[in-house]
């Protein structure tokens, strides 16, 4: 067995043993995984933009038109102190700004005309027979939509439709348990395989 | 020593039917989706040759569902001869997908740089989508081990977005989303994604309005694509344990049900 | 002052980012390359800096406290090593950086994940019962996708697949769609009111 896989096992029972309380090794270990995890992204992303996006380009081949995406990522480190942290207000907006300008169509189009457009089906097939189930989206997305609506009191209509739109979105939150508990078993099964197989040698 | 609670001993039956099972080493045959049909027949579908972008868009946390699926899949691309660029919109999927990508093509015989490349990471992923739908070469002048872009034959083959064949997420979170809201809505490029069992219900409607090709989910998708490539997996070795797991859940929730109702008529009655 | 420049900065990118969505001119395309990589990838970036420092203050503070000392110490020797690494032996296939990743983070943070497989067991125990009609729905949902995924080849009964997947293919994905195009119509709000500057609370405090 190599070292790393006596590492990595030791470390996994290390984070298991939260499962009978909380204790000094799950902590030592949390500790460790949030240290590592930081550093590794920083270096992942100091590498990916930082290098080849800006400093390469500025400093190895004169793009001078980095200096001002450079002046404001360094206007970012005004955060680090309560009285200059205003400084750092500047960049968010560029970042902010940018994101909401590019939300505005990708919500619009493919995100709420598409989605209402797929709802939108024929409530009779090409066989003269209804469509029943292009009807219960039809209804499942404007009674869960009506569930939603909290401009008018939920009486009357409004109030029946919302009801409806409580079991539909009991439904999606039945089936969506349903694919959360084998998510998270795929997730216990991969680490018990590490664990009998890698470095316990119990299985094939 | 502490005294052991209901949820203890809930944790302990847990650990004994999925460590019990897995000891037992069996390898059930099993039944395959139509998703994963859709998504087999999809990646059948792409000639041999063609250039897809594979983004592995997920944490490190998700890899017991991801590595089966993303090996099923990388095995099935370059098994026809498919030629996947590797990115990362996830900081953790860098050197997963990294890796991944290297064991699978080595299995064939692929050449880096002619068969398959690893461009790497870029932080802001929505910018990153955009980005490469005007020039990949600008999203990332070097790739993951700093290769300039223009060295690698492969990747002088590809422009921007839309000269791939299509994108395939490996995906554990929201952003097979914007892959398809910024990516296909705007550069016109077909997005398919594997994602994690818990994402799966979150997608549907893409998939049921058609802006998202194919979908497979989950350690069982990955049992059902290893089935369909006939080449086995952590996904099949899994599918027994899983299967174990989800009979345990629902007779807790049946023995919850039971001592709750019990009670209350009790209470009833008194 | 810099609330006003930061709300103009903001409108500006916010108007110029929805505009160029609608152009194929090369120059437009040439604008939104050079926003989104220039400006938008290299701040995200120095952001991420800013997190990384702000996690060796909060820990150098702590240490300094005299708080949690060995906890702390190993976490900031865990996030300094990997830089240190990957400048004395790079990134690359047998790199050190990604035998810690292989070995270290990527185990410890899918078990951390498994650990919930534990908690959903004991919370599918203590708290999933069926109290009203809306929670029996959601049971017999939960029920009927668990058992439609716990069978083998044969032995799956027909009428469990085809109801498990009509529940997904429908009832839910309507729910699912509905709630898409509520996040849809409260994000396309949210953005237009912060390009018009109605909503400022990003700004924070007053100077």
């Amino acid at each position: 067995m190599d070292f790393g896989t006596i590492i990595a096992g030791l470390l996994t029972l290390a984070i298991l043993t939260f499962l009978y309380r909380d204790n000094p090794i799950y902590k030592l270990a949390e500790y460790l995984l949030v240290g590592v995890a930081v550093g590794y992204a920083l270096v992942i992303a100091w590498k990916s933009a930082m290098v080849d996006l800006l400093f390469t380009p500025l400093f190895g081949q004169g793009d001078w038109s980095l200096l001002l995406p450079l002046i404001l990522g360094l206007m970012m480190f005004g955060r680090f102190h309560a009285r200059t942290s205003f400084i750092s207000r500047v960049p968010l907006a560029v970042l902010i700004g940018s994101g909401a300008g590019a939300a505005v169509p990708a919500m619009l189009g493919p995100r709420i005309l598409t989605q209402v457009s797929g709802s939108v089906t024929p409530l009779v097939g090409t066989d003269g027979l209804p469509n029943w189930s292009g009807l219960i989206v039809i209804v499942g997305v404007l009674s869960t939509l009506a569930y939603f609506f909290f401009s008018r009191e939920h009486r009357g209509s409004l109030g029946v439709a919302s009801k409806v739109g409580t079991w539909f979105l009991m439904i999606f939150f039945g089936t969506t348990f349903g694919y959360t508990v084998m998510s998270r078993m795929s997730t216990f099964i991969g680490r018990a395989e590490f664990l009998l197989t890698d470095f316990l040698h119990l299985t094939r | 020593m502490k005294k052991l609670e209901s949820r203890h001993w809930a944790f302990l039956g847990l650990a004994i039917v999925v460590i019990g099972t897995m000891l037992l080493n069996l390898e059930p045959d099993l039944d395959v989706s139509p998703d994963t049909i859709r998504m087999h027949a999809f990646i059948d579908s792409l000639p041999a040759g063609s250039i897809i972008l594979v983004s592995f868009d997920h944490e490190a946390s998700a890899l017991p569902e991801i590595k089966p699926l993303a090996t099923a899949f990388l095995r099935h691309a370059f098994g026809k001869g498919l030629r996947p660029v590797g990115i990362a919109l996830m900081a953790e999927g860098t050197a997963v997908g990294y890796r991944l990508m290297e064991q699978v093509a080595a299995e064939y015989h692929k050449q880096y740089g002619i068969d398959y490349a690893f461009l790497g990471y870029q932080p802001q992923y929505i910018a990153a989508i955009l980005s490469l739908g005007e020039s990949v070469k600008q999203t990332f002048p070097r790739d993951y081990v700093g290769h300039p872009y223009d060295s690698l034959p492969l990747l002088r083959e590809v422009h921007k977005l839309s000269d791939f064949g299509a994108v395939i997420s490996i995906a554990d979170g929201n952003m097979v989303t914007h892959w398809v809201e910024y990516g296909r809505a705007r550069f016109n490029v077909t997005v398919a994604a594997f994602v994690t069992a818990v994402m799966v219900t979150s997608y549907d409607p893409y998939v049921s309005s058609g802006q998202l090709r194919a979908m497979v989910g989950g350690l069982r998708g990955a049992a059902e694509y290893e089935k369909l490539i006939g080449i086995g997996g952590a996904g099949r070795r899994g599918m027994l344990a899983q299967a174990a797991s989800h009979l345990y859940v629902l007779a807790l929730i049946l023995v919850g049900n039971v001592i709750y109702f019990t009670t209350r008529s009790r209470k009833g009655r008194g | 002052m810099s609330r006003r420049v930061a709300q103009i900065v903001c409108a500006v990118f916010g108007v110029l980012m929805f505009l160029l969505f609608f152009s194929g001119h090369p120059t437009a395309k040439a604008i939104t390359l050079a926003i989104t990589t220039q400006y938008w990838q290299v701040i995200a970036a120095f952001a991420l800096i800013v997190g990384a420092v702000s996690f060796v203050r909060v820990n150098v503070k702590a240490i300094q406290r005299r708080q949690d000392i060995p906890f702390r110490a190993i976490g900031l020797l865990g996030m300094i090593s990997m830089p240190v690494l990957a400048i004395g032996w790079g990134i690359g296939g047998s790199s050190p950086f990604l035998w810690v990743f292989e070995n270290i983070q990527a185990p410890m943070q899918s078990t951390v994940f498994a650990l919930l497989a534990f908690f959903v067991a004991s919370a599918s125990l203590r708290g999933f019962r069926a109290r009203s009609i809306p929670a029996a729905i959601l049971l017999v949902s939960a029920v009927v996708m668990l058992l439609s995924r716990s069978w083998f080849e044969s032995t799956t009964s027909s009428f469990l697949l085809t109801a498990s997947d009509w529940l997904r293919n429908y009832p839910s994905m309507a729910a699912r769609r509905a709630i898409l195009i509520g996040i849809g119509l409260g994000s396309l709000t949210t953005s237009l009111r912060l390009i018009v500057g109605i909503e400022r609370t990003w700004l924070g405090g007053s100077r």
